[in-house]
């Protein structure tokens, strides 16, 4: 009877488009199958993954086994090249805690981010100063990443955008927002596509004042990049804007001394049609807004940002009327004190949000139930510097790093490098294992990526590809 | 699955799709909004569809168990092409793809430039499970609109003859652990490709984005072109 039914639904649900009538007419036939399948997810509901994924990608199903590390070399360190860093996580596995495997690529390229592909059989890594992009198998053994392509010619192919930052998973290709431009190098960038083969598809600019585009708030448009991500369901795509190669490739003081150089920082965001990748509406953000963290609940049509050097938590929300709408709801830090949030993680469930703030070391974390108010529920010391946090999607282990980029990260020993695993139990974070990259002689750890061995259903995120 | 269930689930899925043709059969009008598609579709020719790759070609077997090339599936008409299992149950994978081709050939009964210009393939990557036979049960969907666009049901002959498509197409399927899971047998991305004449593919959609609107703004978009020509 089970199979009866499960087919039964499978004719009812292969009609999700049409009239309400037609919904009504097989509707009891759905609920009997709905209850079937509730069941079974009840029964195996027992999955994770990173919180801020591209709702494109394969879900782990189950907890994540390991963190890919993405790692600068350092001169004289190690074999002083950039390397993708694998670390087990594996509950119970005998080298728990430990790099079981890495990969170097032959010299240093600013490794910053990276992203899998939407079926999460390849992990490509980028590379902002050299604007190389790295393909790793992560597929056939996820243990053991392997290098199978390495892309060259990201300038050329992409018109002239320079410093490949994220990789976001789509539909079998992937979105890179780049952070520079071949011609200034300044922040004017662009976002470019490619193929999962590899493949160049195409290449969108940012809009500008003198190239709108057809956005509104054409007067905030400064051209600049950062991040990228999308919410399906309302189909827009949401960009942040950081700097140019000039500056992300000078050292932090030099930057900060230089009214020129800090003039070239983004101030703007820009909330795009997804499907025809045209820019709709420009908000100016002051401070360069970095990491987007669109919250998960199915009515939920907001996003968070951070600007690094505003110290400012912003909301960027559809509002009653429909009209999409952005303002600070927090204030982070001192910006005076050097707090620059550099990367925010938010809960699966929508209501905690960790904010790490590299100047000063230590991560907030904010109840952000409400999302137009929220209120800091603990700061706490991750080490002298800290960048990435990327937290389960069970909430229970957040996992930190210390590299901002190679330039701008503190020296001497405030220059901790190092890959910090907590628990967190709602209230604090205890610490799990933590691992030193300087005295492991490899190099500065910036981006974490989960993998796992396991790709299983992904029934309670809306709007995602199933497998 | 025993042959009697084969034959029940078969006669179930036939029913199923003369009611909801009765009770549901409307125009282009009723697509609208839905809580995972909560937005208004572009206006086709406002936008452009890069390439993204061609489309492979493959030696296959249609439902009547002929041989047929993939290419000549993929060129002279804009084709809408998805890869599914008919073991499949989960209600955002392949019965959600074959529900979108299903509307597509709904409107294309009702819409001349859609009948002569537009072709859709529904591809099994179960070429053991899916046979021809069960292809032309299945393509029992596509039954009773006889002015609407071709719709094709295909399949390999083996799994070997069928890997390098999915390679090619960049299809991801994998058994799963539990081959008695509720919602079937193997894990897959949801692919749907959209193939212009030139047998370029311009779309790929998955569930996130596998909208009628939009494919069909993308299908109108890609018939645009060929007139501006």
């Amino acid at each position: 009877m089970t199979t009866i039914l499960q087919q039964t639904y499978d004719l009812s649900s292969a009609r999700p488009l049409r009239s309400q009538r037609r919904a009504r007419a097989i509707a009891i036939l759905i609920r009997l199958a709905l209850l079937l399948a509730l069941l079974f997810v009840v029964a195996r509901a027992i999955w994770a993954d990173e919180t801020c994924s591209s709702p494109y990608l394969a879900r782990i199903d189950g907890q994540e086994e390991f963190v890919y590390v993405w790692t600068l070399g350092v001169d004289g360190m190690g074999d002083g090249q950039d390397k993708l860093v694998t670390v087990d996580v594996k509950p119970g596995s005998p080298t728990y805690g430990k790099v079981i495997h890495q990969v170097s690529v032959a010299g240093r390229h600013e490794a910053h981010h990276g992203g899998f592909t939407d079926d999460r059989r390849q992990l490509w890594l980028a590379g902002l100063e050299s604007s190389k992009l790295f393909i790793f198998d992560v597929y056939s053994d996820p243990a053991k990443p392997r290098l199978v392509k390495t892309i060259e010619d990201f300038i050329e192919k992409s018109g002239g955008a320079v410093g490949p930052h994220g990789v976001y998973a789509l539909p079998g290709r992937v979105l890179i927002p780049a952070l520079s431009n071949a011609k200034d190098k300044t922040g004017r960038t662009a976002l470019v596509e490619y193929g999962n083969d590899g493949n160049y598809i195409a290449t969108h600019w940012l809009p500008t004042k003198e190239e709108p585009r057809g956005a509104t708030g054409a007067e905030f448009a400064d051209g600049y990049g950062y991040d990228a991500r999308v919410l399906p369901r309302k189909n827009v795509l949401l960009t942040t804007s950081f700097t140019g190669w000039k500056n992300y490739m000078t050292e932090f003081a030099k930057v900060a001394s230089d009214p020129e150089a800090v003039k070239q920082t983004g101030n703007s965001m820009v909330l795009w049609n997804f499907h025809t990748r045209q820019p709709r509406k420009v908000f100016k953000v002051p401070g360069a807004a970095l990491e987007i963290r669109w919250a998960l609940g199915e009515t939920h049509n907001y996003a968070f940002t951070a600007t690094a050097l505003g110290s400012k938590l912003w909301l960027a929300y559809e509002d009653a009327a429909g009209e999409w709408q952005a303002k600070e709801v927090f204030d982070i830090g001192n910006v005076k004190g050097g707090v620059l949030p550099v990367d925010i993680s938010l809960s699966a469930d929508d209501k905690t949000l960790f904010a790490s703030c590299f100047g000063d070391g230590k991560v907030r974390v904010l109840d952000v139930s409400d999302p137009h108010k929220p209120r800091q529920l603990l700061e706490k010391e991750i080490g002298r510097q800290v960048n990435m946090v990327s937290q389960s999607w069970d909430g229970k282990r957040v996992y930190f790093t210390s590299s901002l980029l190679s330039k701008w990260d503190k020296a001497g020993k405030d220059n901790e490098q190092f890959l910090r695993a907590y628990a967190w139990d709602g209230k604090d974070l205890k610490p799990a294992f933590a691992l030193d990259f300087t005295e492991l002689k490899l190099g500065r750890p910036h981006h974490m990526l989960f993998g796992a061995t396991a790709m299983g259903e992904r029934k309670a995120v809306p709007a995602i590809v199933s497998r | 699955m025993n042959k009697r269930l084969f034959h029940l689930r078969t006669a179930l899925l036939l029913l199923g799709a003369i009611f909801a043709t009765v009770v549901g059969s409307q125009g282009e009008e009723t697509l609208s909004r839905t809580t995972d598609h909560d937005y208004d579709a572009p206006a086709p020719g406002t936008y452009q569809l890069p390439v993204i790759k061609a489309a492979a070609d493959a030696a296959l077997l249609d439902a009547a168990s002929k041989p047929i090339n993939l290419r000549d599936l993929t060129r002279g008409r804009i084709t809408v092409l998805s890869f599914i299992y008919t073991r499949c149950a989960s209600a955002k994978a392949c019965p959600m793809a074959t529900g979108a081709l299903m509307d597509l050939h709904e409107l294309s009964a009702d819409h001349l430039e859609l009948a002569q210009n537009l072709r859709l393939v529904s591809m099994s990557f179960d070429p053991v499970h899916d046979t021809p036979e069960r292809m032309r049960s299945y393509s029992a969907l596509a039954s009773g609109r006889p002015k609407a666009a071709p719709w094709q049901f295909v399949t390999a002959r083996s799994e070997t003859e069928l890997q390098p498509v999915l390679a090619a197409y960049g299809q991801a399927v994998d058994k799963k652990a539990n081959p008695a899971d509720p919602t079937g047998p193997l894990n897959h991305t949801l692919r749907v490709y959209l193939i212009d004449r030139e047998g370029r593919i311009r779309n790929i959609y998955s569930s996130g984005t596998l909208d009628v609107r939009l494919v069909l703004a993308d299908v109108r978009t890609l018939l645009l072109e060929k007139a501006a020509r």
